[in-house]
């Protein structure tokens, strides 16, 4: 079984335009101490994937229609208990995109950290003080005492985003939630953030779900690749399947826009033209199609299945791409895109 | 903390000063002086008068006696109310006063905050709306339509009873003093409703509201301890010109429940050219606003951990 499992999962948004198709049938499984990256640019559902089963996205206007969540098997969708016991902050953690924002700025740091465990725990103050300064050291915080009776107004961005890690793990969940945890930092301390959740997972084994547009943290961190696009998953596989034998042309896309640091060749930045579909109105056929180097006919109006990319070695279907170029029938050679073994 | 409160104190006094100067001289500009009456008084009388007062000698010079005397404390004696001292009618009708003031205080800032955190709760449904429009009445109506509208009020009530729960007037027991406050803190009440609303509405937005949640905390606790305890922040900031305003707006509230608070006095010593009574009130009433806007800075300091007072 595994821990945590999100299927069919849909999520619309009352606007005074019109309905928004946010998220449009996710499905992803996440094993015990495992790390899934789920990538894609702005407004392409990640984030909305994760607070909706979660139960943080505002309802109204947001609306789950349909789809599932269980973390261990038990239903959770929209943040639900599990035996009558909160879910969020005792099995599910959670950072957030900015840690600026991200903490109560007339609450100490410490009282922050112990809430959960007063809450979930029952611990009386003094106690679940005591643990918030050793979550506070465990996250590698100098002076970790004197910092937990500061306000986060004393902390720096990289500090706050390791006492937000300190409060997402406080009560020792199965899974941690990281929704762009590095984006608002500076690249060395976004180094130094990832390393310390990767550190954390090797001694707790608990599982990460991190959302980001950096394919660079993608090749870091994760075992598991979703790349979403447009409210749909349009590849999945291992890091390296998706990385190495990449087999959606979006997911080639996001390759050549990505910045390298090798100066041979001297290889321009190559965006994706066009912007991505408009999801009041969802296209019939590939979300993708409109940007697509390779698109058909057939993209335009029937969407995509999605297809099992044969391995190498075995015959385990364990990647997946939705594009109509692995139908049996397409002969087109699309260059670059890995049509399996 | 102690340099910060002594600077301020120090420039309080400044402050202070410059009132007392300002409505010296702006005093002494107004035509007419406290010695006209309505019988025809000889030019001997008059100069005699005068003399007796001090109102012969050069501005300047009144000037500086009068600041020395202010400076201990002395506030002279009034024209028109015979061998009544400045202090004593301060003394006398500022408790009073005060005492309306800090229950309508009271109740403007417990009232807004109560109902500013319902219409943040209820947003656009009925009860928000129904707060909103009569908001807007008590932002709208002035002071003494309320003033006359609690009295009507307070005789049905009393009537309606049998008995008098409220009286219409005066002063002396908690009873007097209830209808009346609740009017006078209206207005300011009304104010602090709209803005603990919207403080309410933007911070539900807040990232660290989404945080709470994502803690699993319940829901009452993030009501009680995130959102509440931030949306308060820019009430208390205003507290401080809200004291200046119901308090000197009490005059006509104290003049429609005949209260005998200083409001009255402020007010007839205009009219009387009153010289030493106008003084004695605007200075005291300007370092009793001076001295609150003071307090409720310090007490920021506590509320909101980001405002460092040094």
């Amino acid at each position: 079984m595994a821990l945590l499992e999100v299927s069919d999962l849909h999520v619309e948004f009352d606007t005074y335009g019109g309905t928004v198709h946010a998220v449009r049938g996710v499905d992803f499984r996440l094993d015990e101490g495992q790390t899934l990256a789920i990538v894609g640019e702005s407004g392409c559902g990640k984030s909305v994937t994760v607070q909706s089963f979660t139960g943080l996205i505002p309802m109204p206007p947001g609306r789950i229609v349909r789809g599932g969540a269980t973390l261990r098997g038990h239903d959770i969708l929209g943040g639900g208990r599990i035996d009558g016991k909160e879910v969020r902050g005792r099995e599910i953690g959670m950072i957030f995109q900015d840690p600026m924002t991200s903490l109560n700025p007339t609450m100490t740091i410490g009282d922050q950290i112990a809430e959960p465990l007063q809450v979930h725990a029952g611990m009386k103050r003094r106690t679940a003080h005591a643990r918030a300064v050793e979550l506070l050291e465990m996250t590698r915080i100098p002076e970790p005492a004197k910092r937990a009776e500061q306000y986060p107004f004393e902390f720096s961005g990289g500090m706050l985003q390791r006492a937000m890690i300190a409060m997402a793990l406080s009560c020792e969940p199965s899974v941690l939630i990281a929704d762009e945890p590095t984006t608002a930092l500076d690249v060395t301390i976004q180094a130094q953030i990832l390393d310390l959740m990767v550190d954390l997972q090797r001694e707790n084994g608990m599982a990460i779900a991190l959302i980001t547009h950096d394919l660079g943290v993608v090749a870091r961190m994760a075992d598991e690749v979703l790349v979403m696009y447009a409210g749909q998953v349009v590849e999945r596989g291992s890091v390296d399947d998706v990385f190495y034998r990449s087999a959606h042309p979006y997911t080639l896309g996001l390759k050549a826009a990505m910045p390298t640091n090798q100066s041979e060749g001297e290889q321009d930045l190559q965006p994706i033209d066009g912007s991505p579909p408009d999801l009041f109105a969802p296209p019939e056929g590939c979300g993708y199609a409109a940007r697509c180097p390779f698109a058909m006919e057939a993209c335009q109006g029937q969407p995509p299945p999605v297809y099992g990319i044969r391995a190498a070695a075995a015959d385990a279907y364990d990647h997946e791409s939705r594009c109509w170029l692995h139908h049996e029938d397409c002969d087109i050679a699309a260059e670059g895109v890995h049509k399996g073994e | 903390m102690g340099r910060y409160i002594l600077r301020r104190l120090v420039q309080g006094v400044i402050t202070v000063w410059f009132i007392a100067t300002a409505t010296f001289f702006a005093m002494h500009n107004v035509p007419g002086d406290p010695l006209q009456s309505d019988k025809a008084v000889s030019a001997e009388i008059r100069a005699n008068l005068e003399a007796r007062y001090g109102l012969d000698k050069p501005l300047m010079e009144q000037y500086f006696i009068y600041l020395a005397n202010m400076a201990q404390g002395d506030f002279g004696i009034s024209f028109t109310q015979q061998n009544r001292e400045v202090n004593d009618i301060i003394a006398e009708h500022f408790r009073i006063s005060a005492a309306l003031g800090i229950l309508a205080i009271a109740f403007a800032a417990l009232g807004g905050i109560l109902w500013g955190a319902l219409t943040a709760l209820y947003r656009n449904r009925l009860p928000d709306i129904v707060i909103m429009l009569l908001v807007i009445l008590g932002i709208s109506v002035p002071g003494f339509v309320f003033a006359g509208l609690g009295q009507l009020g307070v005789v049905n009530l009393n009537a309606a009873l049998g008995f008098t729960l409220f009286p219409v007037g005066g002063w002396g027991t908690v009873s007097h003093m209830i209808v009346p406050a609740l009017v006078l803190g209206l207005g300011t009440m009304a104010f602090l409703t709209r803005l603990m609303r919207s403080s309410m509405l933007e911070i539900a937005n807040a990232d660290f509201l989404r945080t709470a949640r994502a803690k699993g905390l319940p829901a009452n606790r993030i009501f009680r301890k995130h959102q509440l305890r931030n949306a308060i922040l820019p009430v208390v900031t205003v507290l401080g010109p809200s004291i200046a305003a119901i308090t000197t707006g009490g005059f006509v509230v104290e003049l429609v429940f005949a209260i005998p608070g200083l409001g009255r006095y402020f007010v007839q010593a205009v009219q009387q050219s009153d010289y030493t009574v106008i003084m004695g009130t605007t200075v005291f009433y300007g370092a009793f606003l001076v001295f609150m806007v003071i307090v409720v800075d310090i007490i920021y300091g506590f509320v909101d951990p980001r405002v460092r007072l040094e």
